[in-house]
């Protein structure tokens, strides 16, 4: 049974919460290296890592991953405060972006955390909470 | 009269290109505070979308309903789903709902006079920045390894897609029709099949014989599907918007088997129209 969720934003028009993926890949061969991060599974690459990333940083990242998402043209306007519905993305985008999000920070985002993400920088302060867990 | 409770509208948005002067007009037919949510979006396309979305509603209500115009309340619960604020004037039906849906070149309404409805449009998009595999793989999470089975041996890349398509439409309209939005769960509901007709469906591994589904093609590639279920299933904020949420197995009964009606094409300049003169009269 659906249960009531924080803020779901499935009827905003278009969609923009964030659904949790950890379940790996089942019966499909990876044509490209396309894998699930987890913090289990990639303990090496923390080594590489400067340091939890900075604040600008991560958003102008996230930014630019749902930019291309979205297929925002350059001028558009993308920032902190962005909300995902209204910068198009719906609900088949808010799963890719997800997605998109976990590959490129190596972190595993919960179900939960991801109903709660609206904007940019919600996403960007997830990011870092969760990828602070890493770095612990 | 329950039949007339419901109903499936939709609307080819892809020829309407409204000028600023246009979109202006249209706005103008809606709620002041309804602007808003409209205007935000980023794309034209979106608004244009949005826009219409509206109408449909106030349309669906006026028409069906016979509501005056100035009369009609139409708010959003916290997950975001509109629904009609009722007071008196809906007694015809136990719980009128409804559900609006838009993606590519449509946008659709479809309304129960008893169980609740969800509406998905999906539209048949073909990756461009990577393969289908690769496209198909953010999703595998979504569905359950029976449905995963049937989408990755489907046959070619663009019936692996079809089958993704559909599976993903169905699972949203029954997602819109509780009204908890795309949350998660999606692989929680598993949807059973004959050619994609007599679709029923398990959650959390439980057969549940209260849900009737309808998926089908509106044209240019856009799968449409139809959710209709039982109240109890909605989400605590949803089920507060509704009149009656337990029934009789008769009365659950005379909802539940009503028959699903075809889609009505409505064009834009017919719902201009139709809200224009509801708002003119008295």
């Amino acid at each position: 049974m659906a249960s009531t969720t924080g803020a779901s934003l499935k009827f905003t028009s278009l969609s923009s919460s964030f659904k949790q993926t950890q379940v790996p890949l089942r019966g499909v061969s990876n044509v490209n290296s396309v894998s699930f991060p987890s913090l289990r599974m990639r303990p090496g690459s923390l080594r590489f890592r400067v340091s939890c990333a900075a604040k600008p940083e991560t958003v102008n990242k996230v930014c630019e991953i749902v930019r291309k998402q979205l297929a925002l043209p350059d001028d558009s306007s993308v920032t902190g405060e962005s909300k995902f519905s209204t910068l198009g993305a719906d609900s088949l985008d808010t799963v890719e972006i997800v997605m998109g999000l976990e590959e490129e920070f190596g972190i595993s985002v919960e179900e939960e955390s991801a109903q709660s993400i609206s904007t940019v920088q919600d996403a960007a302060d997830l990011i870092e909470k969760l990828m602070d867990k890493n770095c612990a | 009269m329950m039949e007339k409770g419901v109903q499936r509208w939709v609307v080819d948005i892809s020829t309407w290109d409204p000028s600023t002067d246009d979109f202006s007009y249209a706005l103008s037919l809606l709620p002041q505070h309804h602007h808003s949510s409209i205007t935000r979006f980023v794309k034209k396309d979106d608004r244009k979308r949005a826009l219409i979305s509206w109408l449909l509603q106030y349309a669906l209500v006026h028409e069906v309903l016979g509501i005056p115009y100035h009369e009609i309340v139409i708010k959003r619960t916290l997950e975001g789903k509109p629904f009609l604020e009722c007071g008196r004037v809906c007694l015809d039906f136990p719980n009128f709902n409804f559900n609006v849906s838009h993606h590519g070149d449509y946008v659709a309404i479809a309304s129960e006079p008893l169980c609740l409805v969800g509406l998905d449009i999906v539209s048949h998009v073909i990756p461009e920045k990577e393969t289908v595999l690769e496209f198909i793989q953010n999703f595998s999470s979504c569905f359950s390894s029976l449905e995963w089975d049937q989408i990755v041996t489907a046959g070619s890349n663009d019936e692996v897609l079809t089958e993704l398509y559909r599976y993903w439409c169905l699972k949203e309209a029954y997602v819109k029709a509780t009204g908890s939005g795309l949350a998660y769960g999606l692989h929680k509901v598993e949807f059973y099949h004959t050619s994609w007709t007599d679709i029923s469906v398990k959650v959390d591994g439980v057969r549940n014989a209260q849900w009737r589904f309808w998926l089908s093609e509106l044209g240019k590639g856009h799968y449409v599907s139809i959710a209709r279920g039982h109240p109890i299933s909605a989400t605590e904020s949803y089920k507060r918007t509704l009149n009656q949420t337990k029934f009789n197995e008769e009365e659950y009964n005379e909802g539940l088997l009503l028959p699903n009606v075809s889609f009505v094409w409505r064009t834009v300049e017919e719902l201009f129209l139709v809200i224009h003169k509801a708002k003119s009269s008295c």
